[in-house]
């Protein structure tokens, strides 16, 4: 019955990593230059979960439970916002005048971490539920 | 007259810890389905506890039959769902599919349905857990000869 319990922290390391990669999709809204400080705008990213837990001991474990599989990277999550005085706006070329901005929506951020958070919260009843059958099993000792 | 090497196999005991033991791997699948609640493609697939209840059912009646009474060893059949490893302990091929519609990440999960099959297990367990130890006071009763 401990398996039960990894495969809710699972559950929860899962839910709370993709709280973190939320977070930074926020976090990161509006910025465009990268840490060397050049145009190059912060591309959404996506936690992305398949069954099984590789981190898990035994064999049979592996198959039970979640992890982040990959935190993929949106490369195409960028838009142009129309912006001509701005030193980081394109000088020449079809886009002069706009600079590349993320493209990271605050409803979908909101709306993913309000699910992640929910699924947390069940992750968190389901640990509950194991830890009474634990308790009640160790009471027939008593 | 039930013999002291027989007493985990007498009266409900053995029928009780197979419930146990199901419970108990049953709640593995749940906390699986319910760790599983967002991941893409996860369809979640349970053991149907109504079919365990009917094995057992034909297991008791099956050990009344061979023993005249409640002793003996019980006997419980494998079933496509209830598989036993080498060591003869109870094993779950979950198989029980979710009848929830297809999200569209490909993911049928039901989180009502989720949660109240995680109480349901949890209750079957307690009651388990609760005759057992009810059980084990009548034996340890019948030992010091007292009522």
């Amino acid at each position: 019955m401990y398996g039960a319990l990894d495969i809710s922290t699972s559950g929860l390391i899962a839910q709370r990593t993709r709280m973190t990669v939320i977070s930074a999709n926020l976090a990161n809204r509006n910025t465009i230059l990268d840490t060397a400080g050049n145009v190059n705008p912060y591309k959404r990213r996506h936690a992305m979960f398949a069954p099984g837990d590789p981190t898990a001991k035994s064999g049979a474990a592996r198959e039970l439970g979640v992890h982040v599989h990959t935190s993929d990277i949106n490369e195409d999550a960028v838009r142009l916002r129309h912006q001509p005085g701005s030193p980081y706006a394109f000088k020449d070329g079809p886009n002069e005048g706009y600079v590349p901005v993320p493209d990271i929506d605050p409803v979908v951020e909101q709306v993913n971490a309000m699910e992640a958070s929910r699924a947390y919260e069940a992750n968190i009843a389901a640990a509950d539920a194991t830890k009474t059958m634990l308790a009640q099993a160790l009471r027939l000792l008593a | 007259m039930v013999s002291i090497a027989g007493i985990s196999d007498s009266g409900a005991l053995p029928a009780l810890a197979t419930s146990m033991r199901f419970a108990a791997q049953r709640n593995r699948l749940l906390a699986h389905n319910i760790a599983n609640l967002t991941t893409p493609g996860f369809q979640p697939k349970d053991a149907d506890p109504r079919a365990f209840q009917a094995t057992l059912a034909g297991a008791v009646n099956e050990r009344r039959a061979r023993t005249g009474g409640l002793r003996g060893k019980l006997e419980l059949p494998e079933t496509s769902e209830l598989r036993r490893d080498a060591r003869g302990n109870l094993r779950l091929e979950p198989r029980t599919p979710s009848t929830n519609i297809l999200g569209q990440d490909r993911n049928n999960s039901d989180l009502e349905r989720s949660m109240q099959s995680l109480a349901e297990n949890t209750a079957f367990f307690r009651v388990a857990v609760d005759l057992m130890r009810f059980e084990g006071d009548r034996l340890s009763r019948a030992i010091r000869e007292t009522a």
